[in-house]
């Protein structure tokens, strides 16, 4: 026979193959049950726009369902994981491709397409699904990293998906025994069963046998159908979807707004008050374990998992479905009516107020669950309406509304900082249209005295770029950050309301930060109150000035060095090289970089409120990440954020061993590279 | 008007160095207004707290009814209202014990006079009487110029020097005074901590604590310390708040005003509030892991370290170094 | 149990010493820019009224004597959820000694209504005096108990705990009574919750000029003639060392130099 003609007989040795057919309607019912059972309870939450932009939302499924780019970071799951993807896509071509051709009498399953691809391809990419299963069986029974989560259905799924796969190839090995396929060497695993098989079966041994597998490899198959809804393997729909409505925004952007005008609690402490991407969320989670991993809270041994928050919410939802259902369409009380905080599930007080929002878990997350806005809009229910967190942060935002800043007890005045530089103040100005930019100092440079030398860098350099800049003076007050990241979104949207009379007041366009959280909100939470502005950290505005020739740093040597991202500046708005491209300037050599960092940072432990918080000496997040820098073998960790500043110099303190290591702001590299007339310390 | 100078002392506390200041304190004024310095005391007497006040003072007036043995605050406030009325002096002294500071402004509304509070320095102009305290939490000083008579006046008293003997034996009245038969606030109860060793504002040697320790527990480091060096324990208004020792522990403008040889800060920041407290202290040093801690500026040496590390080495060197 | 609570606005307590001015004609602190905060005390006694409230019943009324800003003090009570607000205005003039607000208070307290209970902050964070509680009391014939930092109900009054220099005591009070406030743990003044924020702005607050109170215009019991920032003379000798032990040893002896002299 020519290979032009090979083929086999689709349904050889199954009699009733019309049962097939009858028991699919069940099956999809089934399924599609499974599946509407949970797209209704979805639909409980709160609307939010997420179809919006297709174009850049099927880019996004594209790359991150199909292509699983997220998934590949880590390379052992990534690759088993995208083996048993890819394997099964081909398994489903392949089956279609059956169904053309058998129901649709199309004959396209023969000849060369039907050697190279339904013959071997095939057979080798579902092997590669069963090695990848192999791979992932090892992980999860073996190897039991702290990351997963072990139930037994995960296990079940492993198994059951195997033997589709294993079904399927021994009745393909007895088929090509039974048939003594002329093109058996084209399928190559089925070729392995149908040699070991041939001298101990005999024929009709092989067809029974064959007939069987057949009937029993269906009934897996279905099984696995009608099953997967019911498991996290709904993934397949739910993560595709969670991708497609994912937050196209940027982290910043990711936070609902409030109308404090309304009845309606404020932030979330009941089910339904979260919208229902948060709850397609839950029901996208595959329980890999990556948020949790990485977030820098549950690293040092706090309570904190964000994987737990997604999957406790999730059995809530599915616990309490018939309340949820009950809720549409009504309006919402005083009282939770699914209270979603409970000390003694994930979503506990405790670790809720342990969260740094260093939005780890947001990058991490393979399929764009939005771990943190959940987070935020509890924390926003507890300390608005219920008044009830930390002490600590309690006195910082106390500090914020009676003194405009969120350092009680502090030393210093937002001026002392310029003591002997004469910097220009915006209300004594003459013509402030004269000005090219507001330097905008920051609480943690003007009230903590070590941050002082940060400023100063900055504003002398700006004076030898012979940039005109002025501050605002004793008439700056705090961004309102860190009310907005502890959950007092009230308190903040004050906050801004005053700062944005203020920036109308002197006709203000260009603001230059020294302190990523004041570039973060500038940037991101304050254009929804109406302030518009260009915003820029001092490293790009440093590295332009450089790239532009307006300052000539004469690179210094001799000093290993590393460098930290700032969470506000990296994750979140995406700024990685402008920094390093300072150090590079400011100090010749490469940066020897952490194993963390850039997109994938660890956290100094600052944000979020925690730097207002009372940790235990061993749960100290910053202390974790001065470990890191101090590995690096480095004699600077340089820096970019005034918080981080402060956590690095706290936590290389308390290094063991460590007396050599040095915090520097990038700016004061820079200066110190940059000969100038000035020579105020 | 008169010229006179009544002090009053409570006579469960003894002649101690409270008592000591304000007879000193009162010394002086009587000098300045030229006039006499009475004693009063509340309370019946041990035989050694009238005879040392009788050499100082010149006249002694006891009010021994057993209904003022222990402090009343109705009945303690009657007694002196009745007594110094009698006396009808330009100044009235007292301590900052807490039963003084209780009763301070009221007995300066039943005689028509001016109360006033933690006076460090007394001084006449023009017939009036002028005091020197502290203002805005330490960050400044104010002079007051009392202008009803008497002035009534909690003294900061171990900061004053303890009053000369006049040379003489001053006479002992004996008066009985009105007293109410029902008061509407009564002490049912008195809870006193248990202090090892001297009082706080005693001390001459005290360890405070502050918030950067952390927890109760660690505070037991301290006592160890405390007590290889003989001191007493006291700590700042956070510590106090957070609940790591006992309000009596606390030192400060609304605490104890301690005035010891040596005051060391452990892991206390220095806001003035606290400062205030220990402004009389003839030496302060601190250990604070924060250079640019507020404390360094009041200190007279430091250490730059975290506390944890600097204790334990620190009473094994001491042990040393005393033994 | 009606309770009173007056409260005080000051000038924020935390204010850097380096900022720290003293206005030489006034005799008092220059304003500047300076924040004006609510004397803590004053919230701790607010907090013992509202706890009281809770657990009997009754009210709470805030009372502030001050300038059209302290307004912001009795608009965080109400969202502390008082029930009642009024303030006394005062704009100009010199700083009210304590005899004058004292009366000030006692008048506008008589207005308000009888109360079973008077609560005040031991002393307030700017001059510290602490004596206005005692003439209120005297104002309003009321007994006092200072230094509470516990009140219960009690048969027909309260139950007080009052820190004392060497513990506690505990005293029985019958209403009505005036009770100065300290801090403890137990007392920590309440996070306002958001919404309440929001109602406070709206509801009523009954104002008064101090004028329209008809109290004669600064009757004294003191003046302040001088008030000066005292220089600081002190330079730390930071101890010196290579190593932990050493610096920890020079420390050492400097402690057993003055342990030594006192003998």
């Amino acid at each position: 026979m020519s290979p032009a003609d090979a083929t086999r007989e689709i349904g050889w040795n199954i009699s009733a193959i019309w049962l097939m057919y009858v028991l699919l309607a069940p099956t999809l019912a089934v399924a599609g049950y499974g599946l509407w059972r949970h797209i209704r309870l979805w639909r409980c939450g709160q609307p939010v726009i997420r179809f919006d932009r297709p174009a850049a939302r099927l880019g996004m499924v594209v790359r991150h369902a199909m292509l699983q780019m997220r998934t590949a970071r880590q390379v052992y799951a990534g690759s088993f994981h995208l083996m048993v993807f890819a394997g099964f896509i081909v398994l489903m071509i392949a089956t279609t491709v059956v169904m053309l051709d058998f129901d649709l009498h199309t004959s396209i399953m023969k000849g060369r397409f039907y050697l190279v691809f339904q013959s071997l391809i095939v057979d080798l990419f579902g092997g590669l699904v069963m090695v990848g299963i192999l791979m992932a069986a090892g992980r999860r029974w073996i190897g039991r990293p702290q990351q997963l989560v072990y139930t037994k259905e995960a296990s079940w799924l492993l198994v059951l998906i195997f033997a589709v796969v294993v079904t399927g190839f021994l009745v393909e090995g007895w088929r090509i025994a039974a048939t003594h396929d002329p093109w058996a060497a084209w399928s190559p695993i089925g070729n392995v069963v149908a040699a070991l098989s041939a001298p101990v079966m005999s024929e009709s041994v092989l067809r029974t046998a064959h007939a069987g597998g057949w009937w029993l490899h269906l009934l897996l198959v279905y099984g696995l159908i009608a099953w997967a809804p019911f498991t996290k393997l709904r993934h397949i729909v739910t993560a595709p979807l969670s991708i497609y409505t994912g937050n196209l925004d940027g982290y910043g952007r990711g936070l609902k707004a409030i109308d404090f005008e309304s009845e309606a609690p404020l932030g979330v402490a009941s089910l339904e008050q979260f919208s229902c991407k948060d709850l397609l969320d839950l029901d996208a989670c595959t329980e890999c374990g990556r948020c949790t991993a990485v977030c820098p809270a549950n690293t040092v041994g706090k309570s904190l998992s964000p994987r737990d928050i997604v999957l406790d919410l999730r059995m809530l939802m599915h616990g309490k479905a018939g309340e949820l259902l009950a809720t549409r369409g009504t309006t919402p009380e005083e009282e939770p009516r699914i209270p979603v905080i409970d000390e003694a599930t994930a979503v506990a007080p405790e670790a809720l107020f342990s969260c740094t929002t260093c939005a780890a878990c947001l990058e991490a997350c393979p399929v764009y669950i939005e771990q943190l806005p959940k987070i935020l809009d509890t924390r926003r229910y507890l300390v608005m309406e219920e008044a009830d967190y930390p002490q600590t942060m309690a006195d910082a935002i106390t500090s914020l509304e009676q003194r405009g800043h969120p350092f009680p007890g502090a030393q210093f005045s937002r001026v002392d900082w310029a003591d002997g530089l004469d910097v220009p103040v915006l209300s004594e100005v003459e013509d402030p249209s004269q000005i090219d930019v507001l330097l905008w100092v920051g609480c943690a440079n003007a009230l903590l005295e070590r941050n002082h030398s940060i400023v100063r860098s900055v504003a002398t350099l700006l004076r030898d770029a012979g940039v005109r800049f002025a501050t605002l003076g004793r008439e700056e007050g705090c961004t309102g950050d860190p009310a907005r990241r502890i959950g007092n979104e009230f308190l903040f949207e004050q906050m801004a309301a005053k700062n944005i009379k203020i920036f109308e007041k002197y006709g203000v366009r260009r603001i230059l930060t020294c302190c990523p959280h004041c570039f973060h909100t500038f940037s991101n939470d304050y254009p929804a109150l109406g302030g518009n502005y260009e915003v820029e950290h001092h490293t790009t505005f440093l590295a332009d000035l450089v790239t532009d020739g307006r300052l000539s740093p004469s690179p210094s040597t001799g000093q290993k060095i590393t460098f930290h991202d700032p969470c506000y500046l990296g994750r979140y708005n995406r700024v990685f090289a402008e920094p390093r491209r300072l150090i590079s300037a400011a100090v010749s050599g490469d940066i020897c970089e952490m194993g963390a960092h850039g997109p994938g940072a660890f956290c100094c432990g600052g944000g979020g409120g925690m730097a207002f918080a009372e940790e235990p000496p061993d749960q100290r997040v910053n202390r974790e990440r001065a470990r890191q820098a101090v590995d690096t073998g480095a004699d600077v960790v340089a820096v970019a954020c005034p918080f981080c500043m402060t956590m690095l110099e706290d936590g290389a303190a308390s290094v063991a061993g460590n007396h050599e290591l040095v915090v520097r702001d990038v700016a004061e590299l820079l200066r110190g590279s940059v000969s100038t007339t000035e020579n105020i310390p | 008007m008169s010229s006179d100078v009544v002090i009053c002392l409570f006579a469960s506390n003894g002649y101690d160095r409270a008592a000591q200041g304000v007879a000193g304190a009162g010394r002086n004024l009587a000098a300045q207004l030229g006039g006499s310095m009475h004693a009063v005391i509340v309370g019946p007497p041990e035989e050694v707290t009238t005879s040392a006040v009788a050499a100082v003072a010149d006249t002694v007036t006891v009010l021994d009814q057993p209904e003022l043995a222990d402090y009343q605050p109705e009945l303690s406030l009657a007694s002196l209202q009745q007594a110094c009325g009698q006396l009808d002096p330009a100044a009235v002294l007292l301590g900052s014990d807490t039963a003084s500071l209780e009763l301070t402004a009221r007995l300066a509304a039943r005689l028509g006079g001016s109360p006033m509070s933690d006076g460090t320095a007394l001084a006449v102009a023009d017939g009036a009487i002028r005091v020197t305290r502290s203002a805005y939490g330490g960050k400044a000083e104010a002079v007051f110029e009392l202008t009803k008579s008497p002035a009534v006046v909690c003294l900061r008293a171990r900061g004053f020097e303890p009053a000369e003997p006049t040379g003489g034996e001053a006479s002992v009245e004996r008066t009985i005074v009105e007293l109410p038969d029902l008061v509407p606030t009564r002490v049912v109860d008195r809870r006193v901590e248990e202090t090892e060793g001297v009082p706080l504002e005693d001390a001459q040697l005290v360890v405070g604590g502050g918030r950067g320790i952390g927890g109760a527990e660690p505070f037991d480091d301290l006592r160890q310390l405390a007590e290889v060096m003989t001191a007493a324990v006291g700590a700042s208004r956070s510590a106090c708040d957070e609940g790591w020792v006992p309000p009596s522990a606390q030192i400060g403008q609304t605490g104890k005003k301690i005035a010891p040889e040596l005051y060391l800060a452990i892991a206390i920041s220095g806001a003035a509030q606290h400062v205030l407290g220990i402004s009389d202290a003839k030496a302060v040093c601190a250990i604070n892991n924060d250079p640019d801690a507020q404390i360094f500026r009041h200190s007279h040496f430091g250490i730059v370290e975290d506390y944890r590390k600097v204790v334990p080495p620190l009473i094994e060197r001491l042990r040393d170094l005393t033994s | 149990m009606r309770i009173l609570v007056c409260m005080k606005q000051i000038l924020d307590p935390d204010l850097p010493a380096r900022d720290f001015r003293v206005d030489a004609s006034r005799n008092e602190a220059e304003r500047a820019g300076a924040n004006l905060v609510p004397n803590i005390f004053c919230e701790n006694a607010l907090e013992t009224a509202l706890q009281l409230r809770d657990a009997t019943g009754g009210s709470v009324t805030a009372l502030s004597f001050g300038t059209e800003e302290a307004e912001d003090v009795l608009r965080k009570a109400l969202a502390m959820t008082v029930d009642e607000a009024a303030l006394v205005i005062r704009s100009d003039g010199p700083a009210p000694d304590a005899l004058t607000v004292a009366k000030v208070l006692a008048t506008a307290a008589r207005k308000l209504g009888d109360f079973d209970v008077v609560m005040v902050g031991r002393e307030s964070g700017d001059w510290g005096v602490g004596q206005t509680g005692g003439l209120l009391a005297e104002e309003l014939g009321l007994p006092m108990v200072a230094l509470v930092d516990g009140a219960e109900p009690a048969d027909g009054g309260l139950k007080l705990r009052r820190q004392t220099d060497y513990g506690f005591d505990a005293v029985e009070a019958q209403a009505p009574v005036l009770v100065t406030i300290t801090n403890c743990e137990g007392n920590v003044p309440r996070i306002p919750k958001t919404r309440d924020v929001m109602k406070a702005h709206r509801k009523p607050l009954t104002t008064w000029s101090f004028d329209e109170l008809g109290v004669a215009a600064d009757e004294k019991v003191a003046e302040v003639v001088e008030l000066s920032v005292p220089e600081k003379h002190v330079t730390c000798e930071f101890v010196e060392g290579d190593s932990l032990d050493e610096k920890v040893d020079a420390f050492a002896r400097k402690i057993a130099d003055v342990m030594s002299g006192l003998g």
